[in-house]
């Protein structure tokens, strides 16, 4: 008894101590709870109410979800998501990992303007992109038609159709598609390059030593040791692809139709245009926790193999 | 011999040629604010503006409030940028400098594992706590917010950990300077490179989100510069003119600090990846 109080002053007077710790600490930790704790159990309660921010919320029990389940919309967005992700990680990783092996190469000149240049999409905001993006898309005055045009012009069968880039449905991802490829190779590429630097030059003068040919070099030295910087840009883009905005919310918003709603746009759609909060919330904790386990499985190939 | 300084030259030119296609995008929105709206888009496209047109900026500053959104630009991305900087370091360095504090490591794990919630799931929550604060259509919503940055206050503690040495502490202390002061004069200044690539993170996402601006900014006086430009687009017959000279004022900024300081912006924007 008396050894416990005597504990419990001890732990106290440890606190006490360290006084200065918590109070550094607590600034952060204040508005922590506020904007991040606070809102996730929030969150979690309004998925099971039907909630539209004025009236009372209503316990609906897990209705929500069945909704959700129901809603050919989020199959759709899910979908678009998942094809628009398709379309644009493989030759977004493909570009990123030959740019990073220019930039590694350390007989070229010129790296700091091509690094330059291919990073410059990373920094700037997506709404002026977008515009951007938009004008050139255009189908009969945009730019990318008016080079395809003439291009296309030199072969036989002559000039072909305008594409409908971002008038229909087709093209749609495509579109997005491209911007992000043109967004997001820089930052990629940019982690590739530190990725390949990692790598000691070592093991690729053993191998030239053992007369490993070019081939045999990339499959056995460069990519297995690339694993855990590969598995972080995977991750990197899933994140960024599920809950991606800006670029559908300003360049096509989500159409035409719904050709174009990812997932980030249909949940925004639900929350702030529908104010169906509760539907809403149930739909970001499920979709959060798919992709937090699709993650935990993408991890698992993070360690280097050492075959 | 002959044929390596060729394959050297092709390389150089593909490598200009792709550069050159990344930084396009950029050249067609400064062209673009220098030209009538029948000038974007007429055919054959104008690749130099002729004539060159500079009505599009004196329309925006005459039509829209953006000397203004400008400035909430500023005071909101600098505000945020400042308090994510204060509370991220200040949490970072009692992390790596008091590992005898009880419950320490308990915390830190608590942190990252609050890293992994996705901004999605506390969206609406958020909104609704600025609600009932009355921070509505005010800076503070767009400053709070997301200021209390679980990456940050690891990044900071990584850093501080490695580089700030515990002599150094000890001697300030023994010459009688405040706890505050330590972490202040003392580690502040040793944590610049590691302020300066988190600032710039936490910078750019600030000035260029639009997401956030369009929910909780509702008056034309407190628009920020994306939201802005993101109205005046979708207005009935854009005036794609002014867009372009708004847009183009925008991005400037970013692209001039960008050209200076590129490798810290790099590394900035790929902090992150230490975790991998």
């Amino acid at each position: 008894m008396a050894g416990a109080a005597q504990h419990r002053g001890a732990f106290w007077s440890e606190v006490w101590r360290y006084r200065h710790f918590y109070l550094f600490i607590s600034p952060f930790f204040l508005l922590f709870a506020v904007f991040g704790l606070y809102p996730l159990g929030f969150s979690l309660y309004l998925s099971f109410m039907k909630w539209d921010g004025l009236t009372a919320p209503v316990s609906v029990g897990l209705e929500n979800f069945v909704m959700l389940f129901s809603d050919e919309m989020f199959y759709t967005a899910l979908w678009n998501t998942l094809v628009i992700g398709l379309m644009y990680v493989p030759p977004m990783f493909l570009l990123a990992f030959i740019f990073a092996g220019i930039l590694n190469s350390k007989r070229l000149h010129l790296r700091g303007l091509f690094r330059v240049g291919v990073f410059m999409p990373c920094i700037t905001p997506m709404v002026v992109v977008a515009i951007v993006f938009t004008l050139l898309y255009s189908a009969e005055s945009g730019l990318f038609n008016y080079v395809l045009r003439a291009v296309t012009r030199l072969f036989p069968g002559g000039p072909m159709a305008p594409i409908p880039w971002l008038e229909s449905e087709a093209w749609s991802k495509v579109s997005v598609a491209l911007l992000l490829v043109w967004r997001w190779t820089g930052y990629n590429m940019v982690l590739m390059l530190a990725g390949l630097q990692g790598i000691s030059d070592d093991y690729y003068e053993a191998a030239i030593i053992d007369g490993a040919t070019r081939w045999q070099r990339m499959r056995h030295i460069t990519l297995p040791l690339m694993r855990p910087t590969l598995v972080f840009c995977g991750l990197m883009s899933l994140i960024g692809t599920v809950y991606m905005f800006d670029e559908v919310f300003v360049m096509t918003q989500g159409g035409p139709g719904t050709s174009s709603t990812n997932f980030g746009l249909y949940l925004f759609n639900l929350a702030f245009m529908d104010f169906r909060f509760g539907l809403a919330s149930s739909a970001a904790y499920t979709v959060s926790i798919a992709v937090f386990v699709v993650s935990l499985v993408i991890l698992k190939w993070r360690r280097p193999a050492t075959d | 011999m002959c044929g390596k300084v060729l394959k050297q030259g092709l390389m150089y030119a593909v490598m200009l040629a792709v550069a050159a296609l990344f930084v396009f995008p950029f050249y067609w929105l400064l062209i673009s604010a220098f030209k009538t709206k029948a000038q974007i888009f007429v055919l054959p496209p104008q690749f130099f503006p002729d004539p060159v047109v500079v009505q599009n900026f004196a329309d925006v500053f005459r039509a829209t409030p953006i000397a203004r959104a400008f400035v909430n630009s500023c005071v909101i991305a600098g505000g945020h940028t400042l308090l994510a900087l204060f509370l991220c370091s200040m949490g970072g360095y009692a992390f790596a400098k008091f590992p005898g504090a009880p419950g320490r490591d308990k915390l830190f794990a608590f942190v990252l594992g609050t890293m992994m919630i996705p901004a999605a799931v506390t969206l609406i929550p958020v909104f609704i706590v600025l609600t009932r604060l009355h921070l509505v259509n005010t800076y503070w919503a767009m400053i709070l917010p997301g200021a209390a940055n679980a990456f940050g206050i690891f990044w900071m503690r990584q850093y501080i950990a490695a580089n700030v040495h515990d002599d150094l502490l000890a001697a300030a202390r023994i010459d009688g300077c405040s706890e505050f002061g330590i972490y202040w004069r003392v580690a502040l200044p040793i944590a610049r490179p590691a302020l300066a690539a988190l600032g710039i993170l936490v910078l750019i996402s600030s000035w260029n989100n639009l997401m956030w601006a369009f929910i909780v900014l509702r008056e034309k006086s407190m628009y920020t510069m994306p939201l802005l430009i993101y109205l005046l687009h979708g207005e009935l017959r854009t005036p794609y003119g002014m867009v372009m000279a708004g847009g183009l004022l925008v991005t400037l900024p970013l692209i001039a600090a960008f050209l200076v300081f590129q490798r810290s912006f790099i590394q900035g924007i790929t902090v992150g990846a230490l975790k991998a």
